[in-house]
């Protein structure tokens, strides 16, 4: 039953996360704090589909690190592309 | 003879990545050679959007302008409960419950069909707006990103179905479900390329 939950939780993290990226990128110019801010979230999203949905928290830590490695580099080049 | 270890992995790989060392892989090798694959496919194109937005920084500023963002969202909710119920999917067949198991599959499988037809939607308000692939450097990788993600959630829900046939055959169980937790990693890669997609196309101005 707290699986249930944490399946429920993460679930609903991820849309809150998407409504505000959308508000973020609607509401404000394009600035470096919009950029960093959407950037990290992307970071987030991705690590909590990656260890929760794909289940790779407790998995070949190989594949985990791989993963979590394409979600660090390409968010920081959102970063990145404040400075060019 | 020494025969007292039996390695069924492909053998391919150095023993430190074997799950015997580095832990239990979800699904099997061959859809993580796929799915890195993907990633690598993926990966040039998001190269490609960032060589594009540092040349055409005025032109991928105003680009997401002419897109229509509410769909976007909605395809991205779409997508993130699709996942969710995929691994709800999976959760059920690990307890042998495989109705439940069935119910969350064909509940994953209309949230495909469900972004098939925004996405399909969404191409056709674009042309509408005189949008294509050739209006600018934006637009052109827009299409290129956008339909070929559009392609994979395609074949990944006609996947879906021949998992919901082999399920009903009784081929899954709470002991062997390879085959449908290959298929869970491979939608929820597809998910994680539009988490990717949505900022860049989207938000970012």
């Amino acid at each position: 039953m707290k699986k249930l939950g944490r399946l429920e939780f993460f679930w609903a993290i991820l849309i809150v996360i998407t409504l505000f990226n959308t508000f973020l990128g609607e509401q404000f110019a394009s600035t470096a704090l919009v950029s960093v801010l959407v950037s990290i979230t992307v970071m987030y999203k991705g690590l909590v589909v990656i260890d929760y949905f794909m289940e790779l928290k407790h998995a070949n830590k190989n594949l985990r690190w791989l993963m979590r490695l394409y979600f660090i580099i390409f968010p920081s080049m959102i970063i990145a592309t404040v400075f060019f | 003879m020494n025969n007292d270890h039996v390695d069924n992995t492909l053998g391919i790989f150095p023993r430190s990545w074997s799950e015997k060392y580095a832990g239990r892989i979800p699904g099997n090798i061959p859809i993580w050679v796929g799915i890195l694959s993907e990633l690598t496919e993926f990966g040039i194109f998001f190269v490609a959007y960032f060589i594009a937005k540092y040349h055409y920084p005025d032109v991928f500023s105003k680009g997401p302008q002419g897109l229509s963002t509410s769909i976007g969202v909605a395809n991205t909710i779409i997508l993130l409960t699709s996942s969710y119920f995929m691994a709800k999917a999976m959760m059920h067949i690990r307890l042998d419950e495989r109705d439940k198991c069935q119910r969350y599959l064909w509940l994953a499988l209309s949230c495909g069909c469900c972004y098939l037809i925004a996405k399909t939607w969404e191409f056709y308000w674009n042309n509408l707006q005189g949008l294509s692939t050739s209006t600018n450097e934006f637009y052109t990788v827009y299409y290129y990103m956008t339909f070929n993600h559009f392609l994979h959630v395609g074949w990944a829900s006609c996947a879906v179905l021949w998992v919901i046939f082999r399920l009903r055959a009784g081929q899954y169980s709470a002991k062997e479900h390879s085959g449908l937790e290959a298929l869970a990693v491979y939608w929820h890669m597809i998910d994680l390329m539009w988490i990717l997609i949505f900022p860049l196309l989207y938000v970012l101005r």
